[in-house]
């Protein structure tokens, strides 16, 4: 299941109705989310990562009454996400005062590049499988033409021509009018 | 424990959750610490005697609008700030409508009243207690509304404890008006208002403490 806003929001809105599995898929969800959003801020031990994404699984479960269903599902994660780093910054004696919360809890720009990857992801999602893979080879993972034609096992030829041909596909689609 | 594990764990007690569970949370920590200071009202300081019949005049009604539209500003403020994506909280404003209306009041009753009755009607009998009882009586109710926040989700705990400690004193006001016999707005508005004041003063102090999660 491809991850991105609407489908972690519906998820916990039937979690929210009482529907445990829905609940379920949605906390498995979020655990990758969740290790990338701190793996690339803690810069502690894995066991610290994981300590933080179960604290805030149980915080996303024990508190989900705040979600306001009218508002973006993903803020409202990284608003707990966040939250739970300050807090165990401040435990482990990092960052010591908690009164000035607040302007360390001023939204980073994780969220905007968790959510800028979500409609990655989306548009990537409409092209085809080969042009999608080598546009996200060459262009998000950074590989070369070389590398990513080695690693398909096809002409780097090809890659180019996958590439800009998709980009092309992904030009016009984002500058069509929303329907 | 394993995430996975952990995970199950969780989804094992998914109950329904109702869309306005936050504002029944806070209302119910709300009554409940409201009826603690009721009954420590009518078994210590007493109901005035009077109740009934202040109940039918005016005088009563002024000091309910006023306290009771503060609490209702002070808990719209507290349910935004209880949730965890709360960067900008809305109705600020609103706090202010009960004191500028309960200030025009007061201006009409200093113009009716001669300038020598002024500092009578200011004072009243009970301005040296009037305060204290409403910071006395609104910790039971914040200590209600601090169990209200055990399920809740506030990330800016200054400002969350401000807004919970303005409701508590604005609840905690509505409730000494079942003892208090004054009348008048001017001395409401002062003596009324530092009272809850110092709730809320209490709470911006505290929240940072006992709201953590």
């Amino acid at each position: 299941m491809r991850t991105n806003e609407d489908v972690l929001r519906s998820l916990m809105i039937d979690g929210l109705d009482g529907d445990a599995a829905a609940h379920t898929t949605l906390l498995r969800l979020l655990v990758p989310l969740l290790r990338g959003f701190y793996r690339r801020r803690v810069r502690g031990a894995d066991d610290d990562v994981e300590d933080l994404v179960q604290e805030t699984l149980i915080a996303v479960h024990t508190r989900r009454a705040t979600y306001d269903w009218d508002r973006a599902f993903t803020a409202w994660v990284f608003a707990i996400a966040r939250y739970k780093m300050v807090d165990h910054f401040r435990r482990a004696g990092r960052l010591r005062p908690i009164d000035d919360l607040e302007e360390t809890l001023i939204a980073d720009d994780f969220e905007a590049a968790a959510i800028a990857r979500l409609d990655i992801d989306d548009l990537l999602a409409g092209l085809p499988p080969k042009q999608a893979r080598m546009i996200r080879a060459t262009r998000i993972d950074g590989l070369s033409v070389a590398e990513a034609a080695s690693a398909d096992g096809i002409g780097e030829s090809d890659v180019k021509i996958s590439v800009h041909r998709g980009l092309k596909a992904l030009i016009a689609r984002v500058q069509r009018p929303a329907q | 424990m394993k995430t996975d594990d952990l995970i199950l764990s969780l989804a094992r007690d998914t109950r329904p959750i109702r869309r306005d569970a936050i504002r029944r949370r806070i209302a119910a920590g709300l009554i409940a610490g409201g009826i603690v200071s009721a009954v420590f009202i009518a078994f210590s300081i007493g109901l005035r005697p009077d109740l009934w019949l202040a109940m039918q005049g005016a005088a009563f009604w002024m000091k309910w609008g006023y306290t009771l539209s503060l609490s209702a500003a002070a808990m719209a403020m507290t349910v935004q700030l209880a949730r965890p994506d709360s960067d900008r909280v809305r109705g600020l404003w609103l706090t202010a409508v009960p004191v500028i209306l309960l200030a025009g009041i007061g201006l009409i009753e200093l113009a009716l009243t001669p300038r020598a009755d002024w500092l009578a009607m200011w004072l009243g009998h009970s301005w040296q207690a009037c305060p204290l009882i409403v910071f006395t009586l609104s910790i039971p109710i914040f200590g209600g509304l601090l169990w209200s926040f055990r399920s809740l989700a506030p990330t800016r705990l200054r400002a969350a404890g401000a807004a919970a400690g303005l409701l508590a004193g604005a609840f905690s006001a509505t409730i000494y008006c079942v003892h208090c016999p004054e009348v008048s707005a001017v001395f409401v508005l002062t003596w009324y208002s530092l009272g809850i004041l110092l709730t809320t003063l209490l709470g911006t102090l505290l929240g940072p403490r006992l709201l953590r999660w």
